[in-house]
């Protein structure tokens, strides 16, 4: 009679364990598909970023910015010094 | 009259009858049971699929595909997330009984035409069929508009997500990058060469339906596969020379008011394409991507190399010792009768040493050395520098040329092929060739991809005599050579003119003004880092035609880039005319 009742507290105790993992595993998962979610919104955000990286570096934009807000210039061939070893 | 039985009596059954309901309600378990049997036993996973089909959905995650970036990283493809604006024609509304508030819808209206760039017409005419529940307004929105329109809180429009290929680089390097389809799978070029690498895997998650229909996470881990994103791919491309062949390529076809060009630039080194483009070219971004110059014409037209393989000749004779450098060759005064048919040069060019036929390009001069030459020594040459076979590059669409077997030639073919004619290959296969030049007489296998492990190279020539050539391809550079206006100020380099007719495929022979300018050259002569090869298609015959005045120029504008951005060490003699402060022949080279 007494192992029945442990044995009957065990089952209920294992019941509501069961249960509980059950439950935390679905948070978790949530928390997953929300995660893999915001993954692909930073991946989104990061490809625009490149692109935007990319049209700013272009050669043109380089040079228009050197030509006219630093005043450079490409150098003649009087200009350009060779150093011979 | 019978007398009335008792209340028992009245419901009591015969036992017959009471039998044959027992029987009944056995037959009826009985049915029950076996149904049941064959339900859990023999239909089970049958209604258990059927089962997960309405209570599940199972979704593809798909995967980023890879990026494409030239060999420093620039950004050359990506995948951009794009929206796609749907309206559910029933729920959008824009009328409303109170002024004020249809003053507003009024306003969103004109403010959602003019973010799906419609007109207010166009806008009520899509949406005026109120059967319709997912009219698409606009397809590839960006990603800030989309905010902004759905910013505008009307009831009936959403948006849906979908990845387009983006190409930063336009033109310049359309024809290597390729493009891909709607369905995202690669259709030309580097994207249809490496689509299983790009293109990743995909991954699944198993979400349940709930009442609403909507799909729910199902909190399982085993319901869930990620994706495996695309690999990117680092091609050996350098931007900046692709960029700088490609403007001057531009500037050369249309000053001559050619059909198209194309260049290939090599390192001499490593074997790696460091520019691969061809003029005109199209917009991968855009949606009619048809027509002839979709085609990477650097690897898959074929045209006859002329005088390119003239050195390619010498070679042989020079390896064979059938002639010297100094051997004397007379060319004539006029053409020269060969076998029926005549051999022209350009100029007569009379009595002149081996080393000035390559320097003048005297066809009669290539054809008198090869007589001394065997046919299959010179079919075994040129295929050892790679003619009539794929260079190994693996670009989708690229041809070998045509190498007509030795055993087949007659003796005009012999001599018609010491200078390029009666056979044909593209242009990448000649650039290929010149390597052998620039690297003491050993073939480059070239690459377009980067790898880390290098291939091995073949010895062609015998440094000897690849020293000799390449001192007699510098000559051409000289003012009285073809290729006066490739040089390089400060640098010496080396390379030799083409200059061939086109075939006249309507009345057959050769066209009589329809030419193809070639330059194949190398530099710096002292160490030799990069070869290119330019080709110039049909220009108008009177605004110039040779190869040397063509594709010299951007030869000359692209290596001076090269020679600055690899650090290159000078070598040249103008070096000497720098310290005296003197001009050099900037004018003479540019485009």
């Amino acid at each position: 009679m007494k192992l029945n009742l442990i044995l009957f507290v065990v089952l209920i105790v294992c019941a509501l364990t069961t249960v509980n993992f059950k439950h935390l595993t679905r948070n978790n998962f949530a928390e997953l598909d929300a995660q893999s979610k915001e993954t692909l919104e930073l991946k989104d955000q990061q490809t625009m970023l490149r692109i935007e990286e990319s049209s700013e570096s272009r050669i043109e934009i380089i040079e228009k910015t050197a030509k006219h807000k630093l005043n450079m210039h490409i150098p003649t061939q009087k200009e350009k010094k060779f150093i011979i070893r | 009259m019978n007398k009335i039985k008792s209340r028992r009596e009245y419901f009591e059954l015969s036992r017959a009858r009471r039998r044959i309901v027992l029987i009944f309600m056995l037959g009826m378990f009985l049915v029950l049971f076996a149904q049941s049997v064959k339900l859990a036993g023999f239909e089970k996973d049958k209604l258990q699929k059927e089962s997960r089909q309405r209570q599940h959905r199972e979704l593809d995650l798909l995967p980023y595909r890879g990026k494409i970036l030239d060999r420093n990283g620039s950004l050359l493809a990506e995948s951009t997330p794009v929206y796609s604006i749907m309206a559910d024609a029933a729920l959008v509304n824009f009328k409303d009984d109170d002024p004020i508030k249809q003053a507003k819808l009024n306003k969103k209206k004109k403010q959602l035409a003019s973010l799906l760039k419609l007109s207010i017409r166009d806008l009520d005419k899509k949406l005026k069929n109120k059967k319709r529940r997912d009219t698409s307004l606009r397809k590839n929105i960006a990603p800030n508009t989309k905010i902004k329109i759905l910013e505008l809180k009307i009831s009936g429009i959403s948006s849906n997500k979908v990845y387009k290929r983006f190409y930063p680089e336009n033109g310049p390097v359309a024809h290597i990058v390729g493009f891909t389809g709607s369905n995202g799978v690669g259709q030309e070029g580097i994207e249809m060469l490496m689509n299983e690498s790009l293109a990743g895997k995909k991954g699944k998650i198993m979400k349940i339906i709930d009442g609403k229909k909507t799909p729910r996470v199902i909190g399982e881990f085993q319901s869930i596969k990620l994706p495996k994103d695309g690999t990117d791919i680092k091609l050996t491309i350098d931007l900046r020379l692709q960029n700088e062949a490609y403007n001057a390529l531009q500037k050369a076809v249309e000053k001559y008011e050619a059909i198209s060009g194309s260049a290939v630039l090599l390192d001499a080194k490593t074997g790696e394409v460091l520019a691969m483009t061809n003029y005109p070219s199209f917009n991968p971004n855009g949606y009619n991507k048809v027509g002839d110059f979709i085609k990477n014409r650097a690897v898959t037209d074929v045209f006859e190399p002329g005088s390119t393989m003239k050195p390619i000749s010498l070679a042989v004779a020079l390896e064979r010792k059938a002639v010297t450098i100094n051997t004397m060759i007379d060319t004539g005064k006029g053409p020269y009768r060969y076998q029926g048919k005549y051999i022209r040069d350009t100029h007569a060019h009379g009595e002149i040493a081996v080393k000035d036929v390559i320097k003048v390009s005297s066809n009669i001069g290539s054809a008198k050395i090869s007589e001394k030459i065997s046919s299959i020594n010179l079919a075994t040459m040129y295929e050892k520098f790679g003619y009539g076979i794929k260079t190994g590059i693996n670009f989708p669409g690229e041809v070998s040329g045509t190498l007509r077997k030795h055993t087949k030639w007659k003796k005009i073919d012999h001599s018609r092929a010491s200078y390029g004619y009666g056979m044909n290959s593209t242009l990448i296969q000649t650039a290929q060739a010149y390597t052998v030049f620039a690297n003491d007489g050993k073939l480059k296998p070239i690459s377009l991809i980067k790898e880390d492990d290098s291939k091995i190279s073949k010895r062609v020539l015998s440094p000897k005599t690849t020293r000799t050539i390449l001192t007699i391809l510098e000559s051409v550079t000289d003012d009285e050579g073809t290729g006066s206006k490739a040089r390089v100020y400060g640098y010496r380099v080396a390379g030799k003119t083409g200059t061939t007719k086109k075939v006249d495929e309507i009345n057959g022979g050769y066209s009589k003004d329809k030419y193809i300018g070639t330059f194949v050259g190398l530099g710096p002569v002292s160490n030799p880092r990069f070869v290119m090869a330019i080709m110039i298609d049909e220009p108008i015959k009177k605004k110039g035609y040779y190869g040397g005045t063509l594709a010299g120029p951007v030869f000359s504008h692209v290596m001076s880039k090269a020679f600055e951005w690899y650090s290159i060490d000078a070598d040249g003699s103008e070096l000497e005319d720098i310290e005296n402060k003197k001009e050099g022949y900037a004018d003479k080279t540019k485009l």
